[in-house]
């Protein structure tokens, strides 16, 4: 077993009458099951259980893998999505996604006749996988509403994550409109153009 | 007992910063009114030094807006984002009408600064035949000024505010006074170098752009910096590279000791002394506590925005002027217009797979109205520019909208992909007498305050400019080397919502004869002499080019000549 801790801490704004608060969200903890291959957390959040974490971090990397670059996990995207439901999402999505992973449970358990967080890797790929295709073909049922919103949503948070963009510039200084790559490899690595 | 001023500014936007600087530095007490809240420059509402992931709910704005009804009229647009939503009005908070079949775009910034804090910097000169169009074709009223009244007045704007741009050499696009140029991409150096050589009239060249890359010492004691490439303009710049009432006019104002300031103050109208016949002050609302006051002053400036302006001359109503002050002509409110897109194009430039771009730049490229003339046998009047750029290259799409989950399309997306040139029409649109702007019988806002009544449609001439534009813009796309080329236009009988491109403009047009125009040559009442109205209400035509820059110097030039007349004591 190997001890999964992020040192990720996340503020959200919480509005108290009119004041505004800073509250610093959870760090991510939790312990890797080796067997399913599984990111088990032990934290719940601030809107999604410990359960409902795990479940949501499994989909997003499976979504959006660890492979030469961050998948979803190192993006920290699930504790992001999770602070996000408290200042972003309606109800309706709220409801959503809890839903969601309410039939994601049914089909797991349709299909394999248990809970999605006892299948192996394989089979919770194939599920997702599965899910994915049938999602994009029929687009009027309530699931595939759902699980459209949701990978949206992972997509939107991983691809304006820190380790989504390693040569993000906050100030680049200047623009260039016409350089070469091993002159815009310079440029990333100094991370300024001027 | 009200308190009393030299002159009250209405509105601290670009062109009420501009009224506010000039009338202080000249040692005059100027009083500046602005209805939305405080915003400190480089203070907490500023977002720009925040990288994506650390921009509240990754730059979303939260979903309850769309639930509550609020921003409905710009939730799309891309400039509406969660780092720049608080320099947007409310149009659920801040309601206007229009007729159902015809929904006007009121875009706007309620707060100090006004929009000068959100705009997007896009700084052209008008050209002489600009000044000409309405008396050459008989649409609208002749202007009373030509660009040789402006011109010097635009040198003194761009000097302060700075303006990088390249010396194009355009009559039709006057060059001024211009601090280093953004450099083009090679897709868009392509384009640019075969319109050159295939046409005589059409070019591609860098925007002008209110963001400063040379700063000058005047800009520097301002505690301005040079633009560092960020294009994050809408959220406030902390560096003050770009011209804002808030980095440039105000602080200037400020340092002078003349200016007093106050916002969450909403004009509620001009008052009008019968006996002496001229404006004596202003009423306001208090925003906040709902109550009201008079403020006095030997001259009032209108600076809300064009149709803000307009709101408040027809609700200042007297005696003299039932119909709203400086009204006696009934022209207030008439002659509504706002520049108008209906295409949109884009193209692949090839063979450039081996080059990037990198930085943001804060400007787009454009290509100025070539149609002045009516030549080619078409059958419209005025004409048309396009705002382009192919700044980056392309980036292939993440599959969040579509079929696909793993290692496989992640590798995909993001990449480099082609050189995609985007182009979208500005045309002209002619000044209707009958697009019009009124108060609403009954509709009234929070405060109290009838709602503004916007009812106003392209017509005839536009819908021929959009089919010649759809044409020419293909045509310039292939020239210009470009392949995949896609030319999508607005279907004729749907309706164009004027407002949308945000130049919003005329409502008390300028003009010699008062019985046709509600302002003189120098943007002053014909029937109050201390009433100035120096925003875009102003305008007695549109042209094609982004239009601030001419509001800010009408504003100087009226300003230097109200001025001098309050210095003779004639005024
Ligand atoms: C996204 C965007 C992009 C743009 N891009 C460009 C561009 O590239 N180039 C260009 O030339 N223009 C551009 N514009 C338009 C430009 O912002 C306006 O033309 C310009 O700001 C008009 O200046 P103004 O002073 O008349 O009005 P504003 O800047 O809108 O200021 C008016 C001020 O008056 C205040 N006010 C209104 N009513 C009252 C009242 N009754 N009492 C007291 N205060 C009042 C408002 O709160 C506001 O602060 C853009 C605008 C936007 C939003």
């Amino acid at each position: 077993m190997r001890t999964f801790s992020s040192e990720f801490i996340i503020s959200r704004r919480v509005f108290i009458g009119s004041a505004m608060v800073l509250v610093a969200a959870p760090i991510l903890a939790g312990t890797t099951n080796t067997e399913k291959e599984l990111l088990v957390i032990s934290n719940s959040g601030q809107f999604f259980s410990a359960e409902h974490m795990t479940m949501l971090a499994d989909i997003a990397e499976i979504m959006i893998p660890l492979s030469d670059t961050a998948g979803a996990t190192d993006a920290h995207v699930i504790p992001v999505l999770d602070a996000m439901m408290l200042t972003w999402a309606v109800a309706g999505t709220k409801k959503q996604f809890l839903q969601l992973l309410v039939k994601l449970n049914e089909i797991a358990k349709a299909s394999f006749q248990t809970h999605y967080l006892n299948l192996g890797k394989d089979k919770r790929v194939a599920l997702v996988s599965h899910l994915d295709k049938r999602a994009f073909a029929n687009q009027t049922s309530e699931l595939s509403k759902s699980y459209r919103k949701l990978k949206k949503i992972i997509f939107h948070i991983y691809y304006t994550s820190e380790p989504a963009n390693p040569d993000f510039m906050l100030i680049p200084g200047t623009y260039r409109g016409c350089v070469t790559q091993a002159e815009l490899d310079t440029f990333n690595a100094r991370g300024r153009v001027s | 007992m009200a308190q009393e001023y030299d002159v009250i500014v209405v509105g601290s936007g670009i062109t009420g910063g501009w009224a506010a600087k000039e009338f202080t530095e000249k040692g005059f007490k100027t009083l500046v009114i602005e209805r939305g809240r405080n915003v400190e420059h480089r203070g907490s509402e500023y977002t720009d030094m925040q990288a994506p992931w650390q921009i509240e709910n990754r730059n979303l704005v939260p979903e309850d807006f769309d639930e509550q009804g609020r921003y409905q009229l710009i939730k799309q647009k891309g400039y509406f984002k969660g780092a720049t939503k608080q320099f947007f009005a409310d149009d659920k908070e801040h309601p206007y009408s229009y007729p159902d079949a015809r929904p006007f775009k009121w875009v706007r910034s309620y707060q100090l600064g006004g929009r000068s804090v959100t705009w997007g910097r896009q700084s052209l000169r008008w050209g002489p035949k600009d000044f000409v169009a309405n008396k050459k074709d008989g649409n609208g009223v002749p202007w009373p000024i030509g660009y040789e009244d402006l011109a010097p007045w635009y040198d003194y704007v761009e000097s302060f505010i700075g303006v990088s741009a390249n010396r194009d050499g355009l009559e039709d696009l006057p060059d001024g006074v211009f601090q280093k140029p953004w450099e083009m991409s090679c897709a868009e150096k392509v384009i640019a170098k075969n319109l050159r050589k295939a046409y005589s009239d059409r070019r591609l060249i860098i925007g002008r752009a209110a963001n400063i890359t040379e700063p000058t010492a005047e800009q520097m004691k301002l505690g301005r910096g040079q633009c560092q490439a960020r294009a994050y303009c809408k959220r406030g710049c902390t560096f003050g590279g770009y011209f804002s009432s808030l980095s440039a006019t105000l602080p200037a104002a400020n340092n002078t000791g003349n200016l007093t300031l106050i916002t969450n103050a909403i004009v509620e109208r001009v008052d009008y002394d019968e006996k002496l016949g001229r404006a004596s002050g202003v009423s306001i609302i208090d925003t906040l506590s709902k109550e009201k006051r008079s403020y006095k002053a030997r001259v009032v400036f209108l600076c809300a925005s064009a149709l803000g302006s307009v709101q408040i001359l027809l609700n200042s109503k007297s005696a003299t002027f039932p119909n709203g002050i400086a009204n006696s002509s009934g022209v207030v409110g008439r002659y509504i217009m706002d520049h108008f897109s209906g295409v949109l194009a884009d193209g692949i430039v090839p063979g450039l797979d081996d080059k990037f771009a990198t930085g943001r730049r804060p400007i787009a490229t454009y290509i100025p109205n070539y149609r002045h003339e009516n030549k080619d046998g078409v059958e419209f009047v005025r004409g048309y520019g396009f705002q382009a750029t192919a700044q980056h290259r392309t980036k292939t799409p993440t599959h969040a909208n579509k079929a696909g989950i793993g290692v496989d399309v992640k590798e995909v997306a993001n990449q480099p992909g082609p050189w995609k040139f985007r182009a979208i029409m500005y045309g002209e649109m002619l000044p209707y007498f009958d697009n019009v702007a009124s108060l609403h019988p009954t509709k009234t806002d929070q405060w109290g305050i009838p709602q503004l009544h916007i009812d106003a449609r392209v017509r005839d001439n536009e819908r021929k400019m959009i089919r010649q534009a759809a044409k020419d813009i293909g045509e310039i796309l292939d020239v210009g080397g470009c392949v995949d080329i896609n030319v999508n236009t607005t279907p004729e009988d749907r309706h164009i919502a004027i407002g949308d491109r945000i130049h919003e403009m005329g409502g008390a047009c300028m003009g010699n004869d008062p019985n046709t125009s509600v302002l003189n040559k120098w943007a002053q009442a014909h029937d109050v002499d201390n009433l100035f109205v120096t925003d875009g209400a102003c305008m007695s035509s549109c042209a094609t080019q982004n239009p601030s820059l001419t509001y800010m110097a009408i504003t100087v030039r009226a300003a230097d000549y109200a001025a001098k007349l309050m210095q003779k004591g004639s005024l």
